[in-house]
């Protein structure tokens, strides 16, 4: 097959033509010979190598592999032409043999002086001249000269001008992934300036669903999921990621800031969110969360995900192969695959993911909307507290006099009401109990007293689960040394909860789903006073990290020592209540009661700042500090007195402001909470080590790397640190022989449906020919020239005469050229998935043209989740405008993916891809007739025929061919549909019943009034409308 | 004029053929023009088989979750002595545990509660559990050697299914199907059916049966229960399959008109799908129709059969898929991944699937087809001889065993009555034949014809096949 294809793209014939060697004898070494003779052979022990110049012209013992000029001599054609089976190469074992035309190819290269070159996408690309052509007037622009000049070469003639219709529509699915409105061909068709193309690209180009087109493909690369992939396969969020890519293809963001921002934008200095965001790019690789998995084994895939998927979007490279061993076919040493794993094996990271929800490093990640609504209330916020500071005068005068009133009113204890959901004072009316609790004299007032056998219970309050936000403060005075102070969890040794406890006398805190292996469990590294009061709150902010748990003991964060912290399954996990009470006394079995005293247990839910906590416990009456002189209190003290004031002594305006004040503090806390995050990248301050991996396991360590780049690509570029940024400043270094190219060749694959080179992924010496060499590097300088300026490339493809041609093939060319390599005619491709379902939506008039968001549910099959997964996750569909979002926004599940999605070749986001792929099954046709997506989308064509397309039967027909193809239909055509609608008349006339079951797929209703055996008749042949092969081709 | 002929006066073959294979859809239309007299007779690749087959077609039986090989097939009379002590150091040799159990402070040795008894010519042994199965056992060839590189699930069953620990690779029945191609005009090559056990099941993946890398048409598709055995195949509600006729000649015409005009093979390819779509809205309906099954099959089946989507159901179903040329079927029964309630759970799940999974085999018999089908059955990994959780007099659980598991295969070439390979005392390491996943993919492919060295696709690069760069036969498994 491949020589096939050779022989029709190049000049090359057996007879005396120059052979290439780039062209046309590396490939057949490397595929061929490279498995042995390689970049690997040393490791085989095998003294021969056909990679290097040198070596495969070197003398080994009298025999030389490759004799200039002398086919005859060398051993390679020896051994590839020679009967005797043991000495044949290639060895039948390899599964390789060599065509009669191979073997002509390497002898006619021999003979020819064996003349060797560097692989072609190793070296930086050079501005090509532009070739003279046969026809310098049908050219448009320097892709053009390309085009034709290889056209020329081959005795071929560019194909005439698409008709405008079909342009239009070519370059709206290209541009925007929709087709044009009826309103927009005819703007288009009346106007006849001569540069109406170029008006209506522009328009395309400024359209929002411009960046979710480009976006989608980015997402393939990207590997974007809604789901961690893997066994349990649980819910993530990365949508603010995915906005991110969009808006950035919208704002025509420089393609090299687009990369830097995406592989260290958390490097640049002073990293905005956005940037940070972008750093999303590395971490939507798939994430393991089975129990019992081994997490160090699976923090080695990430990263080795990660050196993968930035060598194929960026470097066109298949770098993977270098993990277990030296590459085979391309020079890069398995040292240098750990070498560039290096830059990324420096995250704070654990192997094991969270079960649900993101995994850290994230950040919360706002969107604009957010945003605004934060800082409008923290504006507000600041004007209150500038109000209240206005009348500071007054207001101080006022808590003067209220001040020295308190000498003689009952003692008052300060706390903070903001989303407080409880306070014991436990001075009396006990909740439940066990044993017999005692009250006493306490901290503040009473307190409970236990003996090791009593503990109250309160089944209402302290219910957090390990993703909540909350803090539990309490005053305790032990005397016992390993037992339980407060807790919610099962009363057993071990149990699943959370509780704070004394262990050998230092506070102990434990959040533990799984005792032994799913946990957070942590030490103050001193031991408590036995007998003595101390004040202890416990912050934690929902991050399911030791690192989000603050732990004061006596208004002071405490040092502690972290002993776990992989906790990564909620309390209520796979759906299952988690309905214990939180108790105070006791946690972590009967065996570890407390003894001593408890008093004045509160509960917030919310993390509480530090001032807050150190004003709590000061512990002394509002009374006895208002009795001091203000210069001896504490700002502790000052604080609690002034707050208590505000709330509830001050002049009424004052009351009034400083309300508004905590009802707003309130409302920052609640938005906050509704922030979705996303998992970035962050470096770790002290570099972990990197080891070359023997065999690629990650319990066979080797030496350690550094990090460092392959020796066959340039170096870093002057002045550019050896880390991410560093990696991100090389990649997208002007000189870099390949990101541009790459970027460019994809960018052509989403245009002609095939790259310049066909392997996308693979520049490297396995990868295909060129079929434009100079074109591609006119293409990558270019883009570099205009400051990699990705609507510019996008128009100067869409603006060429080659990309304008018609796609229609003679039976002579289509021979000639079957997969239309040589572009003497416009390319005419089936539309990826998430078109084929836009388009449909669009013609129907039901797509929601909403930009950006959470993931959306349409349509699915019942049972699809439900068959594979566990625990009753089921796909709850969405509802309304949602069903009809743009298919980029469809919730990807990676273990059942969207169905319709993958029947039309989707990328399945397991993991980075970049080529394009089109069957051609049955089951997409059973989608297109059967999925009720497209049965609904029908009928909503259906009743804009009816409702748009006039009164004549005709003219609505053409409408609805005109809604789904862009086209006027012909009279052949019109003909055909007329028969097939007075068929579907008739067919839902002679039994009426049909009519109703029919009309009734979708959520969408009808429009009323209208004739229901009409609309089924219409609905049904826009079916067939959808169903055309054109319906779902760009051509 | 018919589209086909119109496109073989456009195009000579040779050119269709030369297309590189991501374009699929030429590659489709070559399998459908295999009708063609001079083409190969199922549509797979050219050459291939590479052999004389002993097998025409897979039926494999995979038992998700992970059976216990100690409780079913690998008898250790020995562990009575030992019950609820340490498992030996020497033993366990440090092997890697899952981070279910690493952290237990001791190993106690469980052996199984069920009794074993010797059964058919070659006194196989075999698990009381097991009381059909064991009437077929001279049917069957019993691999009690086998080993995984994987201790969890998805990466396990990710390697049975295609070689490799990690998701992207093709699925064993997409390299069969792409290798050799349908046997059926009317059905796909590759049909997966799953069904949901009693015991602690595990989540399985869409991505199971994928094509990998391959083309998209070699994935398996999947046939459910209920009125849309294969997604979309049913016609909207009002929807009738006379009109549906009506509706495709004129969409056949109007893409007609098309082809004239653009001369694209790809319309050509979408006319005869949407065709093959159309008979599958009948083939497969008429398929998944058991209600003209005698009830001596129902019987021989077992209780569950009539159930639609039982494993009983499906087992049926699968035969009625062999019959009619399928190359690859697959079932996935969940449910058997005991890491508690070992001595409850075990029995149900054996309730579900030792009848049917023997019955299919007897069915096959009678019909003459087990000759040349090859039946398989097992899981991902075994499971461990010492109790995950506490030992007591009734109940024990077991946690991932990669080291050594039990298989079985029977027909197509694979010896009745044969026990292969050998575990120590308690069943923990392999003393005698280790065998590889790879080492049995490529001793399937061999009885399937083919050489599992030679059947490869390039891909980023690389020449990849289904047994990455392992994998021996293993002759002694096949009759010669």
């Amino acid at each position: 097959m491949r020589l096939t294809l050779l022989l029709s793209l190049s000049a090359f014939a057996a007879t005396a033509a120059p052979v290439e060697f780039n062209r046309d004898v590396r490939p057949i070494l490397s595929d061929k010979c490279f498995g042995c003779h390689g970049p690997d052979a040393a490791t085989k022990k095998i003294p021969l190598r056909l990679d290097s110049e040198t070596a495969a012209k070197a003398d080994l013992g009298g025999r030389r592999a490759i004799v200039e000029g002398n086919p005859e001599a060398s051993a390679v054609i020896q051994r590839i032409t020679t009967d005797k089976k043991g000495l044949r190469m290639p060895p039948l074992a390899s599964g390789h043999t060599l065509t009669g035309r191979e073997v002509e190819t390497l002898r006619e290269w021999i003979l020819q002086g064996a003349k060797w070159q560097k692989h072609w996408s190793f070296l930086t690309p050079e501005r090509p001249v532009l070739p003279t052509v046969s026809n310098p007037s049908w050219t448009r622009n320097p892709i053009d000269r390309f085009v034709l000049a290889r056209l020329d070469r081959e005795g071929l003639k560019p194909s005439p001008q698409a008709a405008k219709e079909t342009l239009l529509r070519r370059a709206a699915l290209d541009l925007t992934g929709l087709p044009p409105s009826p309103a927009d061909l005819d703007a288009f068709l009346a106007d006849r300036a001569p540069n109406a193309f170029e008006k209506a690209v522009d328009r395309l180009l400024s359209s929002p669903r411009y960046g979710e087109r480009m976006a989608i493909r980015w997402l393939d690369a990207a590997r974007y999921a809604d789901t961690n992939g893997y066994q349990f396969d649980g819910e993530r969020v990365m949508w603010r990621w995915r906005d991110w890519v969009i808006d950035a293809f919208n704002r025509n963001q420089p393609f090299n800031q687009f990369v830097l921002e995406q592989i260290a934008g958390d490097l640049l200095p002073h990293p905005t969110l956005d940037q940070k965001i972008a750093t999303g790019f590395n971490r939507n690789h798939r994430a393991h969360t089975e129990d019992g998995i081994i997490a160090e084994e699976y923090a080695v895939e990430y990263v080795v995900d990660r050196v993968e998927t930035a060598s194929a979007v960026f470097l066109g490279l298949t770098m993977g192969c270098g993990r277990c061993h030296n590459h085979k076919y391309d020079p890069i040493t398995q040292k240098e695959f750990y070498q560039l794993y290096a830059y990324f094996n420096n995250i704070p990271e654990y192997g094991r993911a969270m079960k649900y929800g993101n995994s850290p490093p994230l950040v919360a990640a706002p969107t604009r909307d957010q945003q605004q609504q934060l800082s409008a209330i923290e504006s507000r916020l600041a004007k209150l507290q500038a109000s209240i500071d206005a009348d500071r005068q007054a207001t101080e005068k006022a808590q003067n006099v209220w001040e020295r009133s308190l000498a003689s009113s009952a003692p008052i204890h300060w706390s903070p009401t903001v989303l407080r959901d409880g306070r014991f004072d436990l001075d009396g009316g006990l909740p439940g109990h066990t044993g017999t609790p005692r009250i006493v004299d306490g901290r503040i007032g009473k307190a409970v007293a236990f003996d090791g056998k009593t503990a109250l219970e309160m089944s209402g309050y302290g219910q957090y689960d390990i993703d909540h936000r909350f803090t539990i403060s309490a005053w305790i005075r032990p005397d016992c040394t390993t037992c339980s102070l407060l807790s919610r969890m099962n009363d057993s040794p071990r149990g699943k909860g959370y509780g704070i406890h004394l262990k050998d006398g230092k506070i102990f805190v434990t959040m533990t789903s799984t005792w032994e292996s799913d946990a957070t469990k942590y030490e103050t590294l001193e031991p408590v006073k036995q007998g003595e009061w101390l004040h202890l709150a416990l912050a934690y902010d929902g991050s399911k990290m030791a690192a989000g748990h603050t732990l004061y003991v006596n208004g002071t964060p405490a040092k502690v020592n972290v002993i776990q912290d992989n906790l990564y399954r909620p309390f209520r996990n796979a759906g299952a209540r988690f309905a214990l009470p939180f108790r105070i006394g006791a946690g972590n079995g009967p065996e570890q009661m407390f003894r001593g005293l408890i008093d004045d247990v509160q509960f917030f839910s919310r993390v509480l700042p530090s001032g807050e906590v150190e004003s709590l416990a000061v512990g002394a009456s509002l009374n006895t500090i208002a009795a001091k002189p203000a210069a001896a209190r504490t700002p502790a003290e000052e604080r609690q007195i002034r707050r208590h004031f505000l709330e509830h002594a001050a002049p009424a305006r004052t009351r009034e402001l400083y309300a508004q004040l905590t009802a707003l503090q309130q409302d920052k806390e609640r938005l906050e909470r509704t922030f979705p995050t996303v998992m970035v990248m962050e470096e770790n301050k002290v570099r972990r080590p990197t080891h070359r991996l023997n065999r690629g396991q990650y319990d066979k360590p080797a030496e350690t790397v550094e990090p460092g780049l392959p020796a066959i690509l340039p170096p870093l570029p002057p002045g550019a640190p050896n880390n991410r940024l560093g990696l991100a400043q090389w990649l997208v270094h002007p000189s870099h022989p390949l990101t541009a190219r790459v970027t460019m060749n994809r960018l052509w694959q989403n245009m002609f449906g095939a790259g310049i080179v066909k392997t996308t992924e693979d520049f490297g010496l396995q990868g295909e020919w060129p079929s434009h060499p100079e074109l591609l590097d006119w293409l990558a300088t270019e883009f570099i020239r205009l400051n990699w300026d990705m609507k510019a490339m996008v128009k100067t493809i869409v603006m060429s005469a080659a990309y304008q041609q018609e796609s229609k093939a003679s039976p002579d060319l289509l021979q000639r050229d079957p997969e239309n390599r040589l572009l003497a005619r416009g390319p005419r491709i089936r539309m990826p998935a998430e078109m084929v379902r836009d388009s449909a939506l669009a013609a129907a008039g039901l797509l929601t043209e909403k930009l950006g968001g959470p993931s959306v549910k349409p349509y699915q099959p019942a049972g699809l989740w439900k068959e594979l997964i566990m625990q009753d996750m089921d796909y709850v569909q969405s509802t309304g405008p949602d069903l009809y979002r743009r298919s980029l926004y469809t919730f990807w599940k990676r273990t059942v993916a969207p169905p319709m999605m993958a029947n039309f070749d989707s990328a399945l986001r397991e993991a980075c891809t970049v080529r394009e792929n089109r069957t051609n099954t049955p089951l997409q046709a059973l989608n297109m007739m059967n999925d009720v997506t497209f049965v609904e989308a029908a009928r909503f064509i259906g009743q804009r025929m009816i409702l748009e397309g006039g009164k004549d039967s005709d003219a609505r027909l053409r409408h609805g061919f005109r809604l789904v193809t862009g086209r006027a239909p012909s009279p052949n055509e019109i003909a055909v549909l007329s028969e097939n609608l007075r068929f579907h008349n008739d067919y839902f006339a002679s039994k009426p019943e049909r009519v109703k079951a029919y009309l009734a797929q979708g959520d969408s209703p009808s429009a009323p009034h209208l004739n229901p055996r009409e609309l089924a008749a219409y609905g049904a042949v826009a079916s067939l409308l959808l169903n055309l092969d054109e319906a779902i081709t760009k051509e | 004029m018919n589209p086909f002929d119109q496109f073989r006066l456009n195009i000579t073959r040779r050119h269709f053929f030369s297309r590189t294979s991501a374009s699929i859809g030429t590659a489709a239309l070559a399998s459908l023009l295999s009708r063609d007299a001079n083409a190969a007779p199922t549509g797979g690749l050219p050459g291939l088989p590479h052999f004389a087959p002993k097998a025409k077609r897979v039926i494999y039986l995979f038992q998700h979750g992970a059976p216990s090989q100690l409780d079913l097939f690998d008898y250790k009379p020995g562990l009575a002595k030992v019950r609820g002590q340490d498992l030996p150091e020497s033993v366990r040799m440090g092997q890697r545990l899952t981070g279910m159990t690493a952290f237990q402070a001791n190993f106690p040795t469980a052996p199984s509660i069920f009794k074993f008894a010797q059964h058919g010519n070659s006194g196989m042994w075999l698990s009381e559990l097991l009381p059909h199965t064991a009437k077929v056992a001279d049917d069957l060839c019993l691999m009690k050697s086998l080993h995984t590189e994987a201790i969890n699930h998805d990466p396990a069953v990710t390697f049975f299914q295609t070689g490799f620990q990690l998701a992207g690779r093709p699925s064993i029945g997409a390299w069969i199907s792409y290798g050799l191609g349908s046997e059926n005009q009317d059905l796909p090559a590759f049909v997966v059916m799953v069904s949901q056990g009693l015991g602690n099941a595990q989540a399985l993946a869409d991505r199971q049966w994928s094509s990998g890398f391959l083309p998209t048409k070699y994935a398996g598709v999947k046939v459910r229960a209920g009125a849309d055995p294969v997604l979309y195949l049913s016609n909207p509600e009002g929807y009738e399959s006379a009109a549906r006729r009506r509706f495709l000649d004129d969409l056949g015409k109007l893409n007609d008109l098309k082809l004239k005009d653009y001369q694209d093979p790809e319309i050509a390819t979408r006319i005869a799908q949407y065709e093959m779509a159309f008979r599958m809205q009948s083939s497969v309906p008429e398929l998944t129709d058991l209600s003209k099954e005698p009830d001596h099959i129902f019987e021989l089946y077992g209780p569950d059969s009539r159930k639609p989507g039982s494993y009983a159901a499906n087992c049926i179903l699968a035969r009625r898929l062999a019959e009619r040329g399928v190359r690859f079927i697959q079932l996935f029964h969940r449910g058997w991944d005991q890491h508690g309630n070992l001595p409850r759970e075990l029995p149900k799940q054996c309730m579900q699937t030792d009848q049917p999974s023997a019955a299919l085999i007897q069915d096959l018999k009678q019909r003459g087809m087990l000759d040349d089908t090859i039946v398989v059955w097992g899981g991902e990994f075994g499971r461990t001889v010492y109790s995950q959780g506490t030992l007591t007099e009734e109940n024990y659980g077991r946690d991932h065993h990669p080291r050594c598991f039990s298989m079985w295969a029977a027909g197509g070439g694979f010896k009745g009555g044969f026990t292969y390979g050998g575990t120590d005392e308690f069943s923990y390491n392999i003393t005698e034949n280790p065998m590889e996943v790879h080492d049995l993919h490529a001793t399937m492919l061999h009885a399937l014809g083919v050489d599992h060295l030679r059947l490869t696709y390039k891909f980023q690069g690389r020449h990849y096949r289904l047994t990455d760069i392992h994998g021996k036969l293993v002759k002694d498994l096949l009759r010669t």
